[in-house]
Formats: structure tokens, C-alpha cells, sequence
């Protein structure tokens, strides 16, 4: 008995397999990145020679064969339009020849979901950090069970923002660790830092980085500085909600939850109020298939029943809009 | 006697005495996990920005805490005796007309272009009846239309639409720009990337 989960939101192609809430199977492979960053038809090209083979391996690995499949989940979004057709298709086509319900899962959610599994957390905040997203998040009960936004970017996503100081700087690859490594041993110069309650904007702060590196600041100083005022931005809005809602968990997940520095000063921030900090491993963090099919399988079990008209891509699937029936 | 009155994420206030007299210190505390220099600079620049604001909100003759001393992290202020709106909406005796001084309040902040940055019932106080605003830690001396518009939703998000409607009244009657920033309030819930944000 088995779960498949198709992920193919941004670039990566990832499936994962589970089986009565464990993964037993998680295989991905992601589109490098080159100078021009992502070209959305290019990266789903990408997916679609991929996930047949994957799909193969993966059920290979797991021990299982196309009998033992209940459901395939796939993310519905949010994420790149072409990329994510890549996945709805296969999943769709799949179910058909299988004859098994389809479940659209909201990518988010999935990454919310997998870092509470594997921590064992039950009702934590959550800052979702990612390329495209920044959000604070938690769950709520009115007016009935979903993912309340607590607190998000105004602009752009905290990953895409470094990803376009990295190309703007000229680091290569351009990418959220390099930034972080070139940030080694940088002094602090002082940049934009806008908090508003408990949401953020990055675009002005990104627009100060290009000025400073332009005005010839050194590269290093320049990124120590913009990777310590964003992070900081976002541990302040976190820390603010968390007193808010008295919650005692707090987890980051997402593609920027695998920076080492923002994990340190989240757990700074928690322990100077007793809460409990939590982080998975990079695997879960990065986009993976195995999230979507943990989702998947508790929308399954709870007897979900989409309409074929629900599964469908969108590109702007926002959290707050998905009811959590588990 | 120092007691801790209230603890938020950033500060926390004390009730406490200045030279016998009853004060509330308002002291914004060190972030670990900001590099300490950056944390310093935030921390002061708030203060300094809060005590400023404090003391054009009293020239502006609103109902406020007055400001007594301002010393690098710390605020010395008048305590305003009463309770929170958001305890006193618990027990619903909250009427039209408070909502409507309310509205007239916030209108006369804007005129002065004060900006609160976070008008909610939390940071509203009623002393025997009359409303007193409290918290001006995100606020800004500002014209912007933009953030005079944030006040308002942010009190639009935070009350039911017959509460809201009074304090729209008062806040039509007393703010000066309040046909402009109405209707940018409308421009910002039309914005598409926030369309779909719930509330609790």
C-alpha cells in the first residue's frame, strides 16, 4: 500500500513514496541553475524527460509495483506554471491508467507538513522560507481548520531576493550558499531593514545591495550585511507573532531553511523564550516528492475526494485558501 | 516597586516610579540572534523615533501616554488607567460611540500625519470611556496615503463591520485627507497577492 507524490513546482523534479505516514522513498533531481537563473519552459522540459524514469526508480527502490499504489498527489502550486503542468499531467494520466484518485496538494503546506512529521511538532508556528515565498504561518481553527498567513513579504521571496543579489554580484553559481560563503568574515554595513508588524518587504534592501557592490564595497561585506538584515527581518516578524499566539513550537522550513546561519539565530530567538525550536533535515527542506505524498496520503485517508475540476495547476495557490480536513 | 507590565516581542514595559511619581518605563531589549551592532542601531533609532512621536502626538492634543524621559533603550511615560479595547470588546459593552471617538482619534493622528503602524484594539485604552492610544513603537511622522490607509485596514481587519462603520464616521468627520485615503484603502485590498488573506 502506497502513496506516490509528484513534485515539479520550481527546479526540481522530486517523487516520493509513503506508506502509512513513512516515507519510504524520496528521489529527486534538480535543473542546474545557470547565469540566466530559471527559464520556465527549459526547466519543464527538464521534468518531463525526467519523471517517467524517476517514477520507475523510485517504485524500484520502495519495493512496490503499480498495484500497490492507493492515490498520487501532485503540487497543484504555488510555483512556475509550465513546471507544474509537468506534474499535474503525469499524475493525472497515471490515476487514469490506475485507476486511483489524484490528489492536488498545496506546495506550502506540504513543506509545513513534512518538517512537523519529521519533528514530531504538533501545533508550531512555522516561517516558511523559500525562493518565491516568506511567510509566517500557523494553524488556525475559525472559520474552519486552515493555514493562517500570520505575516509574508510584500515583494519578492527571501531566496529569489539572494539569488538575485548572487547574479547581480557575480557569484557562481548564483545561489543562496554561495552568498552564504562568500558573507564569511564581512563587516557589517548598514542596509534597509523594514518590518511592519509581522510582515516584511526585501526589494528595497536588494536595491541597496546592487547600489553598495556599484559603488565598489566589497562583495563580502555587502553579503554578510544583506544576509544578516534579511534573516533578521524575518526572525523579528517570526518572534513577534510567536508572542501573539503563545505558541511554544516554532519551526522553519523551505529551500532557505537549510541556511546554517538562519538556523542558528532561530534557535537564538527561541530560547530566550523557552520555545521549542525545530528544523528538518535538508532533504525535507529542499523541495521534495516526499512531502507531496505525505499530504496527499492524509488527504486520501481522510477521505478527501477532489473534483476533477479542483485538480489543476495554479501558479498562485496560497496557503490560507487550502482547508486542512486532517 | 518595578513590575513588569507587559512583554512584548521587542520590549517590555515596566510600572515603575521617576522622582515618587508613578511612570511606565518602556525598555526594548537585546536580540541574540541579531550581530550586535545592527541591534543596537534598531533598538535606538526605535526609541528615539517612539520619543519623538510621543511628543508630537501630545502636541497634537490626542489622548495619549505623555512623554516623561527618553534615555538611549528607555521611555519614561505617563500610566493611563483603564482597560484594553480588545479585553473590553470580550464582554461586548463597547458602544457605537466609543468606535466613532475612536475613528475621530485616529483622523486627528493623520492630520498631525502621524502614522500609529499598528491600530488595533490592543493598543487602545478606555479611561472611563474616552479612547487613549498607546504603542507608538511602529509608528512614523509621515503624509503618505499609503500608511494613513494600513491604519485604517488594520482596525477594518481587526472589528466587526457595524463597529467598523462607526469608526468610520468618526474618523470621515474629524481626518482632513480621509476621501484619499479611503480610497487608497481600496487600491490595497484590491492588490492581487493579498486577495485571498483570511482572518481570525
Amino acid at each position: 500500500m502506497a502513496v506516490i507524490g509528484i513534485e515539479s513546482s520550481a527546479h526540481t523534479m522530486g517523487i516520493g513514496i509513503v506508506d502509512r505516514g513513512k516515507v519510504v522513498c524520496n528521489i529527486k533531481r534538480m535543473y542546474r541553475i545557470t547565469d540566466k537563473g530559471l527559464i520556465p519552459a527549459r526547466v519543464a522540459d527538464f521534468h518531463s524527460e525526467g519523471v517517467g524514469g524517476i517514477i520507475s526508480e523510485s517504485m524500484k527502490v520502495a519495493g512496490i509495483g503499480a498495484r500497490d499504489i492507493e492515490a498520487i498527489g501532485y503540487t497543484k502550486g504555488p510555483g512556475l506554471g509550465a513546471c507544474l503542468r509537468v506534474g499535474q499531467l503525469t499524475a493525472l494520466t497515471l490515476s487514469k491508467r490506475l485507476g486511483v484518485p489524484v490528489m492536488p496538494v498545496n506546495h506550502a503546506v506540504a513543506h509545513i507538513e513534512i518538517a512537523k512529521w519529521y519533528l514530531k511538532m504538533r501545533n508550531p508556528l512555522a516561517l516558511y522560507v523559500s525562493g518565491g515565498n516568506s511567510q509566517i504561518i500557523g494553524l488556525s481553527e475559525i472559520p474552519h481548520r486552515h493555514y493562517h498567513i500570520h505575516g509574508e513579504t510584500f515583494d519578492v521571496g527571501v531566496g529569489n531576493m539572494i539569488d538575485n543579489f548572487a547574479r547581480y554580484a557575480k557569484l557562481n553559481p548564483a545561489w543562496g550558499s554561495t552568498v552564504a560563503r562568500s558573507a564569511e568574515g564581512g563587516s557589517y554595513i548598514e542596509m534597509p531593514y523594514t518590518v511592519k508588524g509581522m510582515d516584511f518587504a526585501f526589494a528595497g534592501l536588494l536595491t541597496n545591495a546592487e547600489k553598495l557592490i556599484d559603488s565598489g564595497k566589497s562583495v563580502r561585506d555587502v553579503a554578510y550585511s544583506l544576509q544578516e538584515t534579511a534573516f533578521s527581518m524575518l526572525l523579528e516578524a517570526s518572534e513577534r507573532a510567536m508572542m501573539l499566539m503563545g505558541s511554544g513550537e516554532f519551526l522553519i522550513c523551505g529551500g532557505v531553511a537549510q541556511s546554517a546561519r538562519l538556523k542558528e539565530m532561530a534557535r537564538l530567538m527561541c530560547k530566550a523564550h523557552g520555545a521549542r525550536f525545530g528544523v528538518a533535515t535538508d532533504e525535507y527542506n529542499a523541495d521534495n516528492g516526499a512531502m507531496i505524498a505525505l499530504v496527499a496520503e492524509k488527504m486520501f485517508r481522510s477521505g478527501h475526494k477532489p473534483a476533477r475540476s479542483d485538480c489543476t495547476v495554479k501558479q498562485k495557490y496560497r496557503i490560507d485558501s487550502v482547508r486542512v480536513g486532517w | 516597586m518595578v513590575k513588569v507590565l507587559a512583554e512584548g516581542a521587542e520590549s517590555v514595559v515596566y510600572d515603575t516610579k521617576l522622582n515618587g511619581i508613578r511612570a511606565l518605563l518602556k525598555r526594548r531589549i537585546k536580540k541574540d540572534y541579531r550581530i550586535a551592532q545592527m541591534d543596537a542601531k534598531i533598538r535606538s533609532q526605535r526609541s528615539k523615533n517612539e520619543a519623538r512621536i510621543i511628543a508630537a502626538v501630545s502636541k497634537a492634543g490626542i489622548n495619549a501616554p505623555r512623554l516623561i524621559l527618553y534615555d538611549g533603550y528607555d521611555l519614561y511615560m505617563s500610566a493611563v488607567e483603564g482597560d484594553k479595547l480588545s479585553e473590553a470588546l470580550k464582554s461586548n459593552i463597547v458602544g457605537a460611540t466609543v468606535f466613532k471617538r475612536i475613528g475621530e482619534t485616529l483622523g486627528g493622528l493623520h492630520n498631525a500625519d502621524i502614522s500609529h503602524g499598528d491600530y488595533t484594539p490592543a493598543n487602545i485604552i478606555l479611561s472611563d470611556g474616552v479612547p487613549y492610544v498607546i504603542d507608538f513603537g511602529l509608528s512614523e511622522i509621515t503624509s503618505s496615503v499609503e500608511e494613513k490607509a494600513l491604519d485604517v485596514l488594520l482596525m477594518k481587519r481587526s472589528v466587526t463591520p457595524q463597529r467598523y462603520s462607526s469608526f468610520l464616521q468618526g474618523y470621515r468627520s474629524s481626518c482632513k485627507g480621509s476621501n484619499g485615503i479611503l480610497k487608497r484603502l481600496e487600491l490595497i485590498e484590491r492588490r492581487g497577492r493579498y486577495q485571498t488573506r483570511t482572518l481570525t
